[in-house]
C-alpha cells in the first residue's frame, strides 16, 4: 500500500490486514500520540493509551463500531475519550502539588524563569482546565490544526470553536496568573 | 465578544506564521491589553507541543499491534471454523433426518404387509409400539391395540399358508384344552414339556398370551403360554374366520395321530404312569378321535362360552379328558 488509500485501509482493517494495519499506523500513531502526550505529562502512560487507541480501532472494527468516514478523526476522538477516562481516575487520587521549583511570582517572573520552568508553569495550569479546553488547545497547538479541523474534529461551527479557543486560552492564562501567585 | 474571537484566531494564525505577539497587536490597539496575556497564553500553549514519539516507541507499540491483529485473525479463523464445523454438523444431521423421514414412511409403508420371519418385521413391531406410545386417547389406544392382536392374528395364517417355520407370538382366549394340544383364539397350539406356563388355572376361557414356534403342521409349539390378567386387550376376530386353519386342524390331528410317537416325552413328564400303560394309549387314541368329533364342539362350545361360561365348559372339558384317559 504505497499511496495510502483511506477506503482500502478501512477493508483491510475489517479484514484484519498486517499491511493496511501497518499502514494506518504508521500514518496516525505519532499524532494520536503527540494529541496524548500533550494532554498527558508523562511518556510512559502517553505511549500505552495511544497504543491502547489502536487496539480499540482493531477491535470496534471487528464489531463493527469502527470509523465510517474519517480514521483520523476517529483515533483523535478515541484518543480524547481515553485520555479523559484516565485523568478522571488519575483525580480521584490525591492531586499531585505543584512543582516546589517554581520561584515565588514577580512582575517579570517570565523573563527570571527558564524555558522548562515555564513549560512546567503552563502545564501546570493546563492541567486545570475542562477538558473541553484541554482538547481544543490539544488540536490547536498540540497538532497544529487549522481552526476549520479542529471544528470538524470537534463537530461544531467554526464559530463556536473561536469561542471555546479563546475561553481555553483564557482560562489558561489565569490558571498561569494563580499558579504563578501561589 | 464576536470580533475578539475573530481577531485573536487572526493572531494566533500570524504568530504561527513567524510574527510577534507586538506586531500582530499593533493592528488592534484597541483590543491589545485583552489580547496580549491570552497570546502570551497561547505561545506557552503552543511549547507546550511535543515532537513525534521516538523510533524504538513507534516500532516497539507496531509490532504490539499487529501481534494483536494476528492473535484476532487466528481467533477469528477458528471462530469461523468452529461455526462452519457446526453448520456442516447441523447440515448432516437435518440431512439424515430427513433421509431417515423420508426412507423411514416408505420403510413402515414396506414392512406393514410382513410377518413372523420377514426382515422387515421388527419394524412393523415397532412402528405398532410408536403408534400406540403417541395415541393418547384410551378408547383409541384400546382400539389399536386389539388392532395389532388381531394383525397377530392375521400374520398366523399366513405363516401357516406359507408352511413357515418361524417364532411367533400371539394373545387370544383357550377355546379348547384337548390333552397336549389347546385351540387359542382358533389358533392350536401344542404344549410340550418344555413349555413354561406362567398362571394359576389356564382353563377354557382364560385369556393367555403364546409364545413359540409355528411349524409345518399349521400348530405353534409353545414356548411360553402366560395368563393375561383381566381387562388385557385381546382380538376380536371371530373364530369361524379360521375355517380353513380349522379345517387344516382336522388335517392336523389326523397328522397327530401319525406323529403321536413324538408326543410321548410330552405325556411322559405330565402323566408318567401313562406311559406304560396301553390301554392309556389306546383311550388316548380314542380321546383324540373323540377330540375330532368333538373338536369342532368344542370349539363352537368355546366360542360359545368363552367369556361367560367359559370355566362350565371347561369342566366338561377336562371330564371328558379324563373320561377318556381313564
Amino acid at each position: 500500500m504505497s499511496v495510502y488509500d483511506e477506503r482500502r485501509a478501512l477493508d483491510g482493517l475489517q479484514s484484519l490486514d498486517s499491511q493496511a494495519i501497518g499502514a494506518i499506523y504508521d500514518l496516525y500513531f505519532p499524532e494520536v500520540y503527540r494529541y496524548v502526550r500533550y494532554r498527558i505529562n508523562d511518556d510512559t502512560v502517553a505511549e500505552d493509551i495511544a497504543s491502547d487507541v489502536f487496539m480499540r480501532l482493531l477491535e470496534s472494527v471487528q464489531r463493527k463500531q469502527g470509523p465510517q468516514s474519517s480514521l483520523k478523526g476517529w483515533l483523535i476522538a478515541t484518543a480524547s475519550h481515553a485520555v479523559n477516562d484516565h485523568l478522571r481516575r488519575r483525580y480521584r487520587r490525591p492531586v499531585e502539588a505543584l512543582s516546589e521549583s517554581i520561584p515565588d511570582g514577580s512582575p517579570s517572573v517570565h523573563s527570571e524563569v527558564d524555558a522548562r520552568e515555564q513549560n512546567q508553569l503552563v502545564l501546570s495550569a493546563y492541567a486545570q482546565l475542562t477538558a473541553e479546553q484541554q482538547h481544543v488547545l490539544a488540536l490547536r497547538f498540540g497538532q497544529g490544526y487549522s481552526i476549520e479541523e479542529t471544528a470538524a474534529h470537534l463537530k461544531k461551527n467554526i464559530n463556536a470553536v473561536k469561542a471555546l479557543q479563546f475561553r481555553a486560552l483564557a482560562s489558561l492564562q489565569r490558571q498561569i496568573g494563580e499558579v504563578n501567585y501561589e | 465578544m464576536n470580533k475578539l474571537h475573530e481577531v485573536l484566531e487572526i493572531c494566533i494564525e500570524e504568530i504561527e506564521k513567524g510574527a510577534d505577539i507586538d506586531t500582530v497587536l499593533f493592528r488592534y490597539p484597541e483590543l491589545a491589553d485583552e489580547l496580549r496575556p491570552i497570546l502570551e497564553a497561547s505561545a506557552g500553549a503552543k511549547r507546550m507541543a511535543v515532537a513525534t514519539p521516538a523510533a524504538e516507541v513507534v516500532r516497539r507499540n507496531r509490532v504490539r499491534l499487529l501481534r494483536q491483529a494476528a492473535e484476532m485473525r487466528a481467533s477469528k479463523r477458528s471462530a469461523r471454523r468452529f461455526w462452519f464445523a457446526s453448520a456442516r454438523r447441523v447440515a448432516v444431521t437435518l440431512t439424515v433426518v430427513a433421509a431417515l423421514f423420508i426412507s423411514g414412511t416408505g420403510l413402515v409403508r414396506a414392512a406393514s404387509t410382513t410377518v413372523p420371519g420377514d426382515n422387515l418385521y421388527p419394524v412393523k413391531r415397532t412402528w405398532e409400539d410408536v403408534l400406540l406410545l403417541f395415541t393418547f386417547n384410551l378408547q383409541q389406544r384400546e382400539a389399536l391395540e386389539v388392532e395389532h392382536k388381531n394383525e397377530r392374528l392375521h400374520e398366523l395364517q399366513e405363516v401357516f399358508a406359507e408352511g413357515r417355520s418361524t417364532e411367533v407370538e400371539f394373545t387370544g382366549v383357550v377355546t379348547s384344552q384337548n390333552g397336549n394340544e389347546w385351540l387359542v383364539s382358533g389358533i392350536p397350539v401344542v404344549i410340550s414339556a418344555q413349555t413354561e406356563i406362567r398362571g394359576q388355572e389356564i382353563v377354557i376361557g382364560s385369556a393367555v398370551e403364546v409364545e413359540g414356534h409355528t411349524q409345518g403342521n399349521l400348530a405353534v409349539l409353545a414356548e411360553k403360554i402366560e395368563l393375561l390378567p383381566p381387562g388385557a386387550a385381546l382380538p376380536d376376530i371371530d373364530d369361524n374366520k379360521f375355517e380353513i386353519e380349522e379345517e387344516d386342524h382336522e388335517g392336523r390331528d389326523q397328522k397327530s395321530e401319525e406323529v403321536a410317537g413324538e408326543k410321548p416325552k410330552v405325556e411322559d413328564t405330565e402323566t408318567p404312569e401313562s406311559d406304560s400303560n396301553h390301554e392309556d394309549d389306546s383311550s388316548k387314541d380314542g380321546s383324540d378321535s373323540s377330540d375330532d368329533d368333538s373338536s369342532s364342539d368344542d370349539h363352537s362350545s368355546g366360542e360359545e362360552n368363552s367369556y361367560a361360561g367359559g370355566d362350565d365348559s371347561g369342566g366338561d372339558n377336562h371330564d371328558s379328558v379324563e373320561d377318556g384317559d381313564d
